[in-house]
């Protein structure tokens, strides 16, 4: 049984051009065991997927279609209060600390504090001190600094007190939205082990997303690669990094092995933002696809399975099927 | 070619101020005051006694209310209040437009010098814009009309225009700290262009809207300050303003008997100043894309 | 640390103010046209006594010595004699004083207050009808003319209703005779209502407006959203996340503006014939009375500094070590 299985979820901003489908027709599941990573680049939707996920999403998103299945309930159907019950408690959030993620007129620890209150109202002082100290070991913050204010840190200080209160209830699912973006590499090092080993600890259930898919392929067992709104292809971490398929897969993977493999670079020349405006279904990487026919932007593109978790989304297969060097 | 862009991007500013229903109402308020001072040129012209200054009636000694003759009465030697509240507003658009114009052009070029040249200049420039903003405008013309008599309209522009660009010249300055390293400039000074035309051909034009922006607020305190010093009996004792209306009415004790002497100079301060705040507010809107994009959603 | 350099920083700055305007009022009062003397002294005095003034402020020496012993006087409370009252003007003005800080300080506390708790409510609710209500009637309350104001406040409540009095701070009949404390100080109050709805109204707007702008600001922050994320209510996310950023701005502004108030104070003042310094300081430009108008000045002077004071002090307390560069949060 899975913890969270999303199916045929379309997600669209209402905007003055429009609606833009933000994410189109999207489904996967996730089990606690196996961390699941979002790779595309900005404005591919991951974030959104991960805002649908805690209730969070702007006045002008609106959910067009799916479900979301969570623990034997639809979220799409919750209404504001009993989000409010999954929210922190049984969903957690880890944000991105370079954001003005905390809160700078109140000190660290009572950031943490709140979140346990809220959640459990009746908790007495002993026990909510316990569990403050154990989070603060946790994230491996020293004591004497739990009562500083959040200017006081570092960037990767902040980063943990984030993570600290995402877990302090903890939850059964984590999402984290580019948790080590504007981290300097040593230190989104050290939070990435950080963040596997409480993974693996807590056994919950992470959603991991990147627009570095070396980031996510370190954290993560499975893979999705997004591109405007829909996923390209999915798989494992190996099997997507050994034989990727899909033509936006191979460009991305391109641009992060460029560095040690120059001859064999695939620069990605894309010019075009997807349209986010197409029909519901209709190819969106098309625009900037090299391998794509004429015919292949009036048509509907399919799923293509290469092994039993491995599968591209793509209207040629040949392509798909033939393109492994 | 050049002109054309510009004009095209007035009417495109236009179009979004125009749709703000702040913007709006400021400019019909606006537009009604300014027919008003346009009136108040050709009043006397109908008959000498609607001369808000020295016209009389013959047949009033007292104040009366508001009549056919005198749409909104007379004051307490027979003058006509509508004529005198036509004439204020004539001399609220002098003092306002020209004292803000006025500390919008102190403050963008001490603003443009002191963030352009920066070091030693900026610092004296800035602490001396810190003394003068801290300075009550309204003491200080008290002060200076105590000791040197009472002032003409123009000197009043001129000290509240003094008075009032340090504000200025803050934004105005940070606007040029962030555009003192743009490659434009940049480019241009490898190219040999001197300071002054650095600062008057390339950083200038991109301060102005926001120096235009902030014209609509000091119009809003110009106006105000004037009239409170001509409420003192402290205004230059040859022009009618709303705040001299105000202070004939409170001196000659008719306060509490003439509401129809005493509501409408006030109603119309307020009013005038309500609706350059309105266009600032909007004009606010038109420069901030930010603002603008929030006001939809 | 680096807090304690910027305060003294402003504590040099201050300093340096202060003695900018005490030498340009010097000098002012010097040059300006008319004879110097009968700017220092009261033109009917007997020739015996003007002598000795002349003396005692040295106007018969150079004018560097001239200002020496006008910073003299000025460190040891010595203004010199008011031409009006015949009293030195150290206690004329330590008379006035407390009326002002009085009415100063409850009009601008009260109206902070009001300003941050209907402002909070007005961004919350943005685009409401509440919130245009609010907007609109701030922006009324911010360009309102005070004098004109008061005089319709005073004719509407104190004249046609008779509910206040006309002016002045007390009724002479209970001082006279042996009323309670608690009975003047109603009396007292009785009085105060009318000047202190004034500043209030005026003030009112200027917090409104710029604490519903600072919420707007907070509100798009991203600690709001992980406030939601940790499944708050509403509530504790309005008061207890964005109200009290939002507030600071609001905090820094009532310190600001009690500089910008002066003006409007005085006017009040003048008005309800409160007894306090702006209305003695327009008394005193009108009647030529130059030591006592020269006396108010350097307060006013002294009290414009003092909220950079106040805030100075009490920022770094409330919030520890934020950065506490002010923001130009002076709604203009």
């Amino acid at each position: 049984m899975a913890l969270l299985s999303i199916k045929n979820l379309s997600i669209g901003y209402q905007t003055k051009a429009g609606m833009l489908k933000a994410v189109d027709n999207i489904s996967f599941e996730l089990e606690r065991g196996r961390p699941l990573g979002f790779v595309g680049e900005s404005g591919c939707g991951k974030t959104t997927i991960g805002m649908t996920l805690m209730g969070l999403l702007p006045g002008n998103a609106h959910i067009l279609g799916g479900s979301i299945g969570f623990q034997n309930q639809d979220l799409i159907q919750l209404n504001e209060d009993q989000w409010r019950r999954v929210r922190g408690k049984e969903i957690a959030m880890i944000f991105q600390a370079a954001m003005n993620a905390l809160n700078p007129v109140m000190r660290v620890d009572e950031q943490v504090i709140e979140a346990i209150v809220t959640h459990t109202p009746d908790i007495s002082p002993a026990d909510l001190d316990k569990r403050i100290n154990e989070l603060f070991d946790l994230v491996e913050i020293p004591r004497v600094r739990m009562k500083d204010f959040p200017h006081e840190y570092s960037g990767g200080m902040k980063q943990r007190v984030i993570i600290a209160m995402a877990l302090a209830c903890n939850p059964k699912l984590i999402i984290a939205d580019e948790p080590t973006t504007a981290l300097d590499v040593i230190v989104q090092d050290q939070i990435l082990k950080e963040i596997k080993a409480i993974q693996k600890a807590m056994n919950t259930g992470l959603i991991f997303i990147s627009h570095d898919i070396a980031v996510v392929a370190s954290v993560c067992k499975d893979i999705c690669v997004m591109y405007g709104g829909q996923i390209v292809e999915t798989g494992t971490r190996e099997e997507v990094f050994r034989n990727p398929r899909h033509p936006y897969t191979k460009a991305l993977l391109g641009s992060y092995l460029s560095l040690d493999n120059e001859l064999t670079v695939v620069i990605p020349d894309m010019r075009e933002t997807p349209d986010l405006t197409l029909e519901s279904g209709c190819c969106r990487f098309a625009v900037n696809c090299k391998t794509c026919s004429s015919a292949c932007k009036a048509e509907v593109p399919q799923w293509i399975d290469i092994s039993g978790s491995h599968k591209a989304l793509c209207c040629d297969e040949t392509i798909i099927r033939n393109s492994h060097e | 070619m050049l002109k054309n862009h510009y004009i095209q991007r007035f009417l495109k500013g236009w179009k979004i101020f125009i749709q703000n229903p702040l913007g709006k109402m400021g400019v019909v308020i606006l537009v009604v005051f300014m027919l008003m001072a346009l009136a108040s040129f050709f009043v006397p012209h109908i008959n000498p006694m609607y001369d808000p200054m020295t016209g009389i009636d013959p047949d009033i000694k007292i104040s009366t209310g508001p009549s056919l003759t005198h749409l909104l009465g007379t004051d307490n030697v027979g003058r006509d209040l509508f004529a005198q509240l036509l004439e204020g507003a004539k001399v609220a658009f002098i003092v306002g437009l020209s004292s803000a114009f006025f500390s919008i052009v102190i403050g963008t070029v001490i603003g443009m010098v002191s963030g352009y040249a920066g070091g030693m200049v900026d610092t004296i420039l800035m602490r001396m814009a810190d003394i003068i903003m801290v300075m009550p405008s309204l003491v200080i013309l008290l002060i200076l009309s105590s000791l040197f008599g009472q002032f003409n309209i123009w000197i009043i522009v001129f000290i509240i225009a003094i008075m009032r660009w340090p504000a200025v010249s803050r934004v105005i300055r940070s606007q040029t700290l962030s555009l003192k390293h743009r490659p434009f400039i940049e480019a241009s000074r490898v190219a040999g262009a001197s300071h002054l035309r650095i600062i008057f051909r390339h950083i200038m034009p991109n301060v102005l809207p926001l120096a235009f922006l902030y014209m609509t607020f000091r119009v809003t305190s110009a106006i105000l300050v004037e009239a409170a010093l001509s409420f003192l009996g402290f205004g230059d004792p040859s022009q009618v303003s709303w705040g001299m209306m105000l202070q004939w009415v409170w001196k000659s004790g008719h306060m509490f008997q003439a509401p129809y002497w005493l509501i409408p100079p006030g109603v119309s301060i307020s009013l005038l100043t309500l609706s350059f705040y309105m266009l600032g507010r909007a004009m606010d809107e038109v420069l901030d894309p930010r603002l603008r994009k929030e006001g939809q959603s | 640390m680096r807090n304690q350099t910027y305060i003294l920083g402003k504590l040099v700055e201050i300093t340096i103010i202060f003695f900018v305007i005490m030498t340009a009022l010097f000098f002012l009062f010097r040059l300006s046209p008319g004879d110097p003397i009968s700017k220092v002294a009261d033109p009917m005095l007997t020739p015996e006594d003007m002598r000795y003034i002349i003396e005692q402020m040295g106007l018969d020496k150079p004018i560097w010595e001239q200002y020496v012993i006008y910073l003299k006087n000025f460190f040891t409370g010595n203004f010199g004699v008011s031409f009006h009252y015949g009293e030195p003007v150290f206690k004329i003005i330590r008379e006035r004083l407390g009326w002002t800080v009085l009415l100063f300080t409850s009009s601008t506390i009260l109206a902070a207050f009001a300003g941050v708790f209907l402002g909070k409510i007005a961004a919350w609710n943005k685009g409401s009808r509440l919130d245009n209500v609010l907007s609109i009637s701030a922006l009324v309350c911010y360009t309102l003319f005070i004098p004109w104001f008061a005089l319709l406040l005073l004719w509407v409540f104190g004249f046609k209703l008779g509910l206040f009095p006309l002016g002045g701070i007390l009724s002479p009949e209970l001082w006279v005779g042996n009323a309670s404390w608690f009975v003047r100080m109603l009396d007292i109050l009785h009085h105060m209502l009318l000047p202190l709805m004034t500043l209030f109204v005026i003030h009112l707007g200027s917090y409104l407006l710029l604490m519903r702008s600072s919420m707007l600001s907070v509100l798009r922050e991203d600690y709001i959203i992980t406030a939601r994320a940790k499944g708050l209510s509403e509530r504790v996310i309005r008061n207890k996340h964005a109200a009290k950023n939002a507030a600071l701005p609001v905090v820094t502004s009532v310190g600001l503006s009690l500089a910008f108030s002066i003006n409007g104070g005085a006017l009040t003042e003048q008005i309800f014939t409160w007894p306090g310094i702006g209305r003695e300081l327009i008394f005193a430009v009108s009647n030529n009375d130059y030591p006592l108008a020269q006396a108010c000045f350097l307060l006013i002077a002294l009290v414009v500094c003092w909220p950079i004071w106040l805030w100075i002090f009490s920022m770094p307390i409330w919030i520890r070590g934020l950065p506490i560069e002010p923001q130009g949060m002076v709604l203009e």
